[in-house]
């Protein structure tokens, strides 16, 4: 993939061997350079590599990294978290990786991307309620993002996360990967191709767990321990203080309103994006949303502009699996969720190319099936990747639509492109006030 | 005292527990808006006032600013207090904001310097230009955040006369402030205005994303305009 721009390198290893070089020279003794540093012996050479840090390594995070890991052009150099036992979790793993015990660990994140010039990228995979602002701070930085999903926890998030991006030039892809999934492209070609007839809806998978309206409730408090260890005032970040209770931390942060975007975004963060680049609607969001009297959203129907109704889809009805579509035409329908070995059609007769229609899609966008390659490759080219800020941001102000609309128990109307609703306190809803100091 | 605290968190717990009121029921959301107050000026814990504050930002209206705005220097229930003053549409808000500004320091005015951002307050311009000055850098950076977020002329002015002495360290910030001023700008159809901040960006000792992203403005402005003839 063509670099239109080099890479940050070690500046202090360049300097080093431009020393050397001209020390060997006055002397006319020969400069020996490693074969990796050439790029032999199956390495990538130094300045093909793309340097990474990671901030927030839980669980999910810790796949994105093995993924990450085994692309030969990735050099990981160090780990922002707030939680001790994750910085040396993680810090343990890097240098077992590369041989060496280079990776730093970093408490906090303002000093981590104040200081670490060096680093081209960032794999961002804390809690819901940081990936906007630390998105938006390490961009500023001058750092390209991967960040896990969902983008953000508001319209107005996802709008800023937009404009630093273009700010500052950065590229992003948030971890919606079924986008970069041979089935679920497919699936989505195939709705785009027309032979499905005239698309008139869409079904979109919600999570089978918690419900659309969240708690506020405290977890009892428990005593806090050392900031060395957990520091919980960064975990917290933009979020309302509450006190400490290590549930949180342990993962236990889903269904309280500060940190999740309930049912609807946990699994529709996925599922939108999915649904809505099937429909040609991955530059807007749904115009209409139409309350359904239940406590997760199940049945709910966000039509768009162009006349589909998206309707989202709880259980196993639709399809079987997880983070299930299904687009429905006039002529035919198609589905997809996870674990599928093929999309299921209404007719088989419409998948007999669909090796063809994806090696379409691959050949015309240059896109791998690979969404963690797709960013880095992304990061060398500067082209944008699948998706990227716009996507993202259309797809979860659709996500947080469908949440004000649940939590106001009436029907809403959204302009996308003012970025307004038709109701005064719906708009209420769009941001929320950023707790001191973290504020972007 | 054990039976008041006992009736004091009966009482607070009852209001709390009044179901969100539909829009259009503007009696009831003058009653609930009361009720909300009347918790955030009685002995109720700190849960029981964040929520109150959170109620608030779905349906306070000016009656509210008064009551939230008395917590804006409380350690514990200043950011709720933002939480519910923010959205709320009246220019009340606004005043109490520029009034606790003139009188915080470290993160709470941090906190209030951020609100009047998103906000967009053009009366706090002078106010967010003289904490440009001040010491405390995050305090300094989060005013030249909210006076990019302003986006005036004014505000743009007030960004560039401290941009050339500005410590390097601090220049970030402030060309953050710059590229939403230009933004704003542009937007408002003033982009002579806005082709100049990004040119001088451009030009300046400043971090190299920020040189970039200004030079690629610059460009994007010029194709605009298209050819001089």
């Amino acid at each position: 993939m063509k670099r239109n721009r080099p890479l940050k390198t070690n500046l202090n290893r360049r300097e080093c061997l431009k020393t050397a070089a001209a020390a060997g020279a006055a002397c006319f003794m020969p400069t020996i350079v490693p074969a990796r540093a050439l790029g032999r012996s199956g390495a990538v050479a130094p300045s093909e590599r793309i340097v990474v840090g990671a901030i927030g390594i839980g669980s999910r995070g810790d796949y994105d990294l093995n993924w990450m890991l085994k692309e030969a052009d990735v050099q990981f150099v160090a780990i922002c978290d707030a939680r001790k036992v994750r910085r040396e979790a993680v810090k343990q793993k890097i240098d077992k990786h590369h041989g060496n015990s280079d990776c730093q660990m970093y408490p906090e994140m303002k000093e981590f991307l104040a200081t670490r010039s060096d680093i081209d990228a960032i794999l961002m995979a804390t809690g819901d309620r940081w990936h906007a602002l630390a998105s938006i701070l390490a961009m500023r930085a001058g750092k390209d993002v991967y960040t896990e999903k969902p983008s953000c926890m508001t319209i107005a998030e996802g709008r800023e996360v937009v404009e630093t991006a273009r700010r500052y030039g950065r590229i992003y892809q948030t971890g919606v990967q079924r986008l970069s999934e041979g089935n679920f492209v497919t699936a989505i070609e195939l709705a785009r191709s027309g032979r499905l007839g005239q698309i008139q809806t869409v079904r979109a998978h919600i999570a089978p767990w918690d419900a659309a309206e969240m708690s506020h409730a405290w977890l009892p408090e428990e005593p806090q321990p050392p900031k060395e260890e957990v520091d919980w005032d960064a975990w917290l970040g933009p979020c309302p203080w509450r006190p400490y209770n290590s549930t949180y931390v342990r993962g236990g942060w889903r269904n309280h309103y500060d940190f999740h975007t309930s049912c609807i975004g946990e699994w529709g963060a996925h599922t939108f994006a999915q649904s809505q680049a099937g429909i040609n609607a991955l530059t807007t969001s749904a115009v209409e949303y139409h309350y359904v009297h239940n406590n997760s959203g199940d049945g709910m129907v966000a039509k768009f502009a162009n006349g589909i109704s998206m309707v989202l889809s709880r259980g196993d009805k639709w399809w079987h699996g997880s983070c299930g579509m299904r687009f429905e035409g006039t002529d035919g329908w198609v589905a997809c969720a996870d674990a599928y070995k093929a999309p299921e059609a209404s007719s088989p007769s419409l998948l007999a190319d669909g090796e063809k229609l994806l090696a379409d899609y691959m050949e015309r966008t240059g896109r791998p099936m690979n969404h963690m390659r797709n960013f880095l490759d992304c990061v060398k080219s500067r082209e944008q990747t699948v998706a990227n800020p716009d996507v993202m941001h259309h797809s979860m102000s659709t996500v947080h639509a469908a949440n004000i609309c649940m939590w106001l128990k009436r029907d809403l109307k959204y302009d996308p492109i003012k970025e307004e609703f038709n109701d005064p306190e719906a708009n209420r809803l769009r941001t929320r006030a950023q707790r001191e100091p973290w504020i972007y | 005292m054990t039976k008041s605290i006992t009736s004091l968190a009966c009482l607070t717990a009852l209001l709390l527990a009044v179901p969100t009121v539909s829009r259009g029921d503007s009696k009831s959301s003058s009653e609930q808006e009361a009720k909300l107050i009347a918790v955030l000026k009685s002995s109720a814990t700190q849960l029981e006032k964040s929520d109150a504050c959170r109620e608030l930002a779905r349906i306070g209206t000016k009656g509210a600013v008064a009551p939230l705005a008395a917590l804006l220097n409380d350690e514990k229930l200043a950011h709720m207090a933002r939480y519910g003053l923010e959205p709320i549409p009246d220019p009340a808000v606004d005043e109490a904001l520029r009034a606790a500004a003139a009188k915080l320091k470290g993160r709470l005015l941090i906190g209030v310097i951020g609100s009047i951002g998103v906000r967009r307050d053009a009366k706090a311009v002078d106010l967010l230009a003289d904490q440009l000055k001040n010491a405390d850098t995050h305090v300094m950076h989060a005013a030249a955040r909210a006076l990019g977020s302003i986006g005036t002329t004014a505000a743009a002015k007030a960004l560039e006369s401290v941009l050339a002495d500005t410590a390097a360290p601090n220049r970030l910030a402030v060309s953050e402030g710059l590229f939403r001023c230009a933004e704003a700008l542009a937007a408002h159809g003033q982009r002579g205005e806005a082709l100049a901040i990004y040119a001088r960006l451009n030009r300046s000792e400043v971090p190299e994303q920020v040189r970039e992203g200004a030079a690629k403005k610059v460009h994007a402005l010029r194709q605009e305009e298209g050819p001089r003839l």
